[in-house]
């Protein structure tokens, strides 16, 4: 079932490649579709006074050339090489179409001229030795024509004239029928042809004035599409300039946030080590007057060391007395005033002995009053050596014996007035 | 002319003539004879070389579809043959052909196959498509094919001329007289296929319709290259401004012929300005309009039954 179908649509397409030939003879020349690598790129329009076409490809070579009919009927072509030039003349219906293509690798152009058949009265002329229509110049066709549509007016009005004249004997009965017939017949196909011939002027010199309408349309565009263009590029631009104001815009507003930022957060930072330091300051004050307090309180419990030293002393004193008054009632009672003459240097002795003087040189601080040094002195049980020589007093004290010098000057330097000490061994230092 | 073998191949008398293809050949006489009585070696090697390609690209079915395709496809490939060798004698005759077709195929997507192209509906489509490209009168008629427009409408949807609606009057007869059926022929669509689709679309125009519309933009978008690569799909306000400036009539006929969403918004907005206010679709149409016919566009009654006795378009005298 298959196969015979098969060999009929076999057959059927061989019958037409048979046909191609014929089909593209028998195409009259009209309009012409220019077909390169198998995309359609214009028309070429045999009729114009100006018979051409013309095409550049920009990327591609032009390989494969098609001249087809408006139908479709493939009337001539060829294949160009990639690189380098290519001449084919093509036979379009009586007349020719003259092909040129110019390659290179990245494009090529193309010149498609028809060529008319040249007719019989260029035949004529050619050999009555005139020029050729053809070999005019293209510009001068349009007088050409005009001259030609006057002439075939005025043939056309002798040939009417002329009909006329052999009609009217005619019907006047004067003349041979048949040969009246004859010529009214030769004389009405030259009409016909004259006719014919006028109307294909006309047609062709509408079809020229409708081609030059379509080439000032088409620069029309063109001028259009351009300021299309210009109009693009100015909205573009002034887009651009919109777009930059906006970046500057943003880019100050982005600094000034970020100096306020910074600043806030400089702010805050130092607003934090002010409070505290401010804590750190309280802090070191409440511990100073707790250090002074317990300097106070040494103080104090060293004085009343000193005072508890001093009554032992005395206490021990009187305790020894108390031994000697027995064996004294049993001595001789004349001794008793030397007795007690010899007892009080003994007791003074024992004081002597107990307590030892101790001089030293202090340096008060700045602005301390003649009162609070009075003070002190007097909490230390000293006595003031002399006046003050640069800022220095020399002071002097009696120590108990078991307590150290070094000791009782840590605790002098601990007053809050004093500022400097220095043991009276040393020379008073110089201000 | 021809003569059947038992395998089924048809034996020619040129085909005598077989071996001399290798040789030279040095004037185009004898190239136009020897081409002439060896079309059959010609269209057998340039379809054995389509199917090797198609084999070769995974695009091949062992079955009468493809054969008929590989056939089309040689076909146009001899044709240019023998068009082209003329101007290229002195040649050999088999060696020409081949680079022609190695030319041809080292294009980029150079056969439009698509397997739900070979169907018969899709078959119809891509030989109506394929001949628009090289054909004015095929182009033309795919308004009518693909959306049931008659030639006023399209001259009304591409806004033309006196001048030039007389040429789409004749582009319309043309096709109708030989260009459809010449198309048909070398498409490979037989007359029972054609039954069939038209019966379809009599029955479930709906349906068949829809299949249009999907294979469409496959078809479209492989044969809308075929125009110069200055013509863009436009925007509607583009459109409008090109119709009211009267300028790019080649554009509008090649671009909404192969756009079917230009052609939509197109013809919707000429429509809408003709006061009809009916949308444009799809609407298939197998055989060419009837001479004298118009059509009732974008009513109802899709599918184009103009051929049956129940057919939806308004008979007139008055067009031609």
């Amino acid at each position: 079932m298959e196969a015979p179908e098969l060999n009929d649509y076999r057959e059927h397409l061989l019958d037409a490649l048979d046909d191609q030939p014929r089909r593209a003879t028998e195409e009259r020349p009209g309009l012409l579709q220019v077909l390169v690598n198998h995309e359609r790129v214009g028309m070429l329009d045999c009729a114009h006074t100006d018979p051409s076409f013309a095409f550049t490809a920009r990327e591609r070579s032009i390989q494969h050339l098609e001249i087809r009919s408006e139908s479709g009927v493939l009337i001539g072509g060829c294949v160009a090489p990639e690189a380098g030039h290519k001449d084919v003349r093509i036979p379009v219906g009586k007349g020719a179409a003259t092909i040129h293509v110019e390659n290179h690798f990245d494009g090529g152009s193309l010149q498609v001229q028809y060529e008319t058949a040249p007719r019989w009265w260029a035949h004529l002329a050619a050999a009555m030795g005139l020029p050729s229509e053809t070999s005019k110049p293209a510009a001068s066709a349009t007088p050409i024509w005009t001259m030609t549509t006057a002439f075939a007016q005025i043939v056309l009005a002798v040939g009417v004239v002329a009909l006329l004249a052999e009609r009217v004997p005619s019907w006047m009965g004067s003349d041979d029928r048949a040969h009246q017939l004859e010529e009214e017949l030769a004389a009405r196909q030259s009409t016909q042809e004259q006719v014919d011939r006028v109307h294909q002027q006309l047609a062709q010199l509408v079809e020229a004035q409708a081609a030059a309408v379509a080439i000032s349309r088409s620069e029309q565009e063109r001028i259009a599409q351009l300021n299309n263009l210009v109009d693009t590029v100015t909205l573009a631009q002034q887009k651009l300039n919109t777009q930059v104001v906006t970046v500057q815009e943003d880019l100050q507003t982005v600094k000034t946030g970020v100096a306020q930022e910074v600043q806030n957060g400089i702010r805050v930072a130092v607003s934090t080590v002010e409070a505290e330091r401010e804590l750190v300051r309280q802090d070191l004050q409440s511990i100073k007057s707790v250090n002074e307090t317990l300097i106070k309180q040494v103080a104090l419990l060293e004085s009343r060391n000193r005072e508890l030293h001093a009554r032992l002393a005395l206490t021990s004193l009187e305790v020894a007395k108390a031994n000697a008054a027995p064996k004294s009632t049993v001595l001789a009672k004349n001794d008793t005033a030397k007795d007690a003459a010899v007892s009080t240097p003994v007791a003074d002795g024992l004081r002597e002995t107990d307590r030892q003087a101790f001089m030293f040189w202090v340096a008060f601080q700045d602005g301390t009053t003649e009162k609070s040094i009075e003070d002190l002195v007097q909490e230390l049980n000293g006595i003031k050596k002399g006046p003050m020589k640069s800022g220095w007093y020399s002071v002097e004290v009696n120590l108990p014996k078991p307590e150290p010098p070094d000791r009782f000057l840590e605790s002098v330097k601990r007053a809050k007035i004093v500022k400097s000490v220095v043991t009276s061994k040393a020379m008073p230092p110089a201000q | 002319m021809s003569s059947k073998l038992p395998d089924g191949k048809t034996m020619r008398d040129g085909q005598i003539f077989s071996a001399r293809l290798n040789n030279v050949v040095t004037t185009e006489r004898e190239f136009d004879e020897l081409v002439t009585k060896s079309l059959p070696e010609l269209l057998d090697r340039a379809t054995g070389q389509t199917k090797r390609f198609l084999r070769e690209t995974n695009q091949w079915g062992d079955d009468i579809t493809h054969e008929k395709l590989a056939l089309r496809w040689g076909y146009e490939l001899v044709e240019r043959f023998v068009v082209f060798g003329r101007a290229e004698v002195p040649c050999r005759p088999f060696f020409l052909l081949d680079s022609l077709i190695a030319k041809s195929f080292s294009q980029p997507d150079p056969l439009c196959y698509h397997k739900e192209l070979l169907t018969p509906v899709g078959r119809f489509l891509d030989g109506l498509a394929s001949r628009a490209v090289v054909s004015r009168d095929a182009l033309i008629t795919l308004f009518y094919h693909f959306y049931g427009f008659s030639q006023a409408h399209v001259v009304k949807l591409l806004g033309f001329g006196q001048a030039e609606s007389q040429r789409v009057y004749k582009n319309f007869e043309r096709w109708r007289q030989s260009g459809w059926q010449r198309t048909m022929n070398e498409t490979g669509l037989s007359g029972s296929e054609i039954e069939v689709l038209e019966q379809e679309l009599l029955t479930r125009p709906d349906h068949l319709n829809h299949e249009v519309d999907r294979l469409m933009p496959v078809l479209q978008s492989h044969y809308r290259k075929s125009e110069p690569e200055h013509y863009p799909c436009l925007s509607e306000q583009k459109w409008g401004q090109l119709f009211h400036d009267d300028y790019g009539h080649d554009y509008r006929v090649w671009h909404l012929a192969f756009c079917r969403d230009c052609f939509m918004e197109v013809a919707d907005r000429r429509q809408t300005e003709a006061s009809n206010g009916l949308k444009p679709q799809v609407n298939l149409h197998i055989h060419p309009l009837k001479k004298g016919g118009v059509l009732a566009l974008f009513g109802g009654d899709r599918g184009g039954r103009h051929h049956g006795s129940t057919r939806a378009q308004r008979l007139s005298r008055t067009s031609a």
